[in-house]
């Protein structure tokens, strides 16, 4: 198995140590990470996307010519990078006359976008490429006994019809079997299938909205659950439930005890005995007792 | 009473085109029930924006921010039961904006045009290093000569053309 690793903006910019864990495990597993040399911005959501449909669907097809012409699939751990590259390749395959215009401006570049590209989430790949049994069998330190909760990416989820992969597509599983893959117990709370909020406007044009909608999910997590961690799969989750957990604490008193968040790939790397210097490193919220219990130290 | 004097009755057309039909929005609310934004201040009530463009009213189209405050999650796409596929409007939305008042145009596009990238990456270098990355991820950030090219590719699109004051580099 090979695949093009796309990085996406914020992963190797804000938690490198996300890129470093997927490097490590991903291997590790049998999945070789091409690098995909030369990709720019998805384009995100708020940029190209919001301004010129044409400009944006070219910027898009830019990543994709570099998937094709190397022959791997592209995967992705940003679902916002995931969902905008799945509706690009959908458009352009259904739009002859806005696939030419983009066709012409990629010539220009010398470039080709040749319709081929298959756009991956990292737990689409994790969990029907590899499989919950090898990744078992893989671990160093298992969660055994330990509790946890999931954060779905909303754009792995809706629509379906363009993004979906896990069935159905209002009961998601996959993130969580891939949790119980490592030992760990995966307890529900309600507001699990909520987004973050973290994504797109709502931050940055509704602080107090966007905040107190990521609040009312961690204090779901917090009183209804008795997780150790919260485990996503998206750079946008991880780093805005880190982030509110933070100003949740500020907040005193009705804050609770906060929880730490981890990707996927950095619980799976500490698992697999990696080094919490290089897979889990960065963070608002401490980790480091949780890890150490991880690694039995 | 809805003065409609001054309203254009072809809004939709010019919006929309690329979008599912959103004549047939009957103002459910189902895409405000499951919207994260619609619990901002001010919220996003994305069946409100649906209901200006039909009735054509552009002027408080254009000044309406709130298209602007959706998190991107796509609940409203995939549970809005008449098909109008109420995210990919407010993208069209936003998109008419920016072509009608370039104050609404993004600075990510600049920003990416200028870099390739959403996210600076001059100071991450020691951090990179620290966890065993190379200091400069293999995207455009380390081929200048690729990021020439990809900024003469968007030179030609209507967005750079119609902005260059927006587009050094």
């Amino acid at each position: 198995m090979r695949y093009g690793l796309f990085l996406g903006c914020n992963v190797p910019a804000v938690r490198p140590d996300v890129e470093r864990a997927i490097r490590l495990t991903m291997p590790r597993l049998g999945a070789e990470l091409a690098d995909l040399e030369g990709s720019v911005c998805c384009p995100a959501f708020g940029a190209f996307p919001s301004a010129d449909e044409t400009a944006s669907l070219a910027v898009s097809a830019w990543n994709f010519s570099l998937a094709e012409e190397k022959g791997v699939e592209l995967v992705t751990q940003c679902g916002s990078c995931y969902s905008s590259l799945r509706t690009a390749r959908k458009r352009l395959l259904e739009d002859a006359e806005i696939r030419e215009a983009v066709d012409r401006l990629l010539a220009k570049a010398g470039r080709v976008f040749r319709g081929t590209v298959v756009v991956r989430h990292m737990i689409d790949v994790l969990y029907n490429d590899i499989g919950p049994e090898r990744i078992r069998g893989t671990l160093d330190f298992p969660l055994d006994g330990m509790k946890a909760v999931v954060q779905y990416p909303c754009h792995t989820l809706f629509p379906s019809e363009v993004v979906g992969f896990d069935t159905p597509a209002g009961r998601p599983h996959m993130l969580r079997d891939l949790v119980e893959a490592l030992g760990a117990e995966v307890q529900t709370y309600s507001r699990e299938l909520q987004c973050c909020g973290g994504a797109g406007g709502f931050v940055k044009g509704s602080y107090a909205g966007a905040s107190e909608f990521a609040f009312k999910k961690l204090r779901a997590m917090g009183s209804e659950t008795e997780a150790e961690l919260i485990v996503v799969s998206c750079i946008t989750c991880l780093e805005h439930l880190d982030r509110m957990q933070g100003e949740l604490g500020k907040k005193g008193g009705e804050g609770g005890c906060p929880i730490p968040v981890f990707d996927y790939n950095q619980v799976l790397a500490l698992c697999m005995g990696f080094d919490p210097a290089e897979v889990a490193s960065i963070s608002i919220m401490p980790r480091d007792g949780l890890i150490a219990r991880i690694r039995r130290a | 009473m809805l003065d409609l004097t001054n309203a254009n009755a072809d809004l939709w057309r010019e919006i929309t085109g690329s979008c599912g039909d959103i004549r047939h929005c009957f103002n459910c609310s189902t895409c405000v029930a499951g919207c994260p934004a619609a619990e901002g201040n001010p919220p996003l009530f994305i069946r409100d924006l649906v209901r200006k463009v039909l009735l054509g009213l552009e002027e408080s189209l254009l000044e309406d921010e709130t298209p602007w405050l959706c998190v991107t999650c796509s609940a409203c796409e995939e549970m809005c039961p008449m098909g109008v596929h109420p995210f990919e409007v407010c993208l069209a939305i936003r998109r008419w904006q920016t072509r009608n008042d370039d104050t609404y145009i993004p600075a990510a596009v600049a920003e990416i045009f200028e870099t390739g990238h959403t996210q600076p990456l001059d100071n991450v270098r020691e951090k990179r290093r620290a966890v065993g990355l190379e200091e400069v991820p293999p995207t455009i950030a380390r081929y200048p000569e690729l990021l020439e090219k990809f900024r003469d590719m968007l030179r030609d699109t209507d967005l750079v053309k119609n902005n260059e004051y927006m587009f050094k580099g």
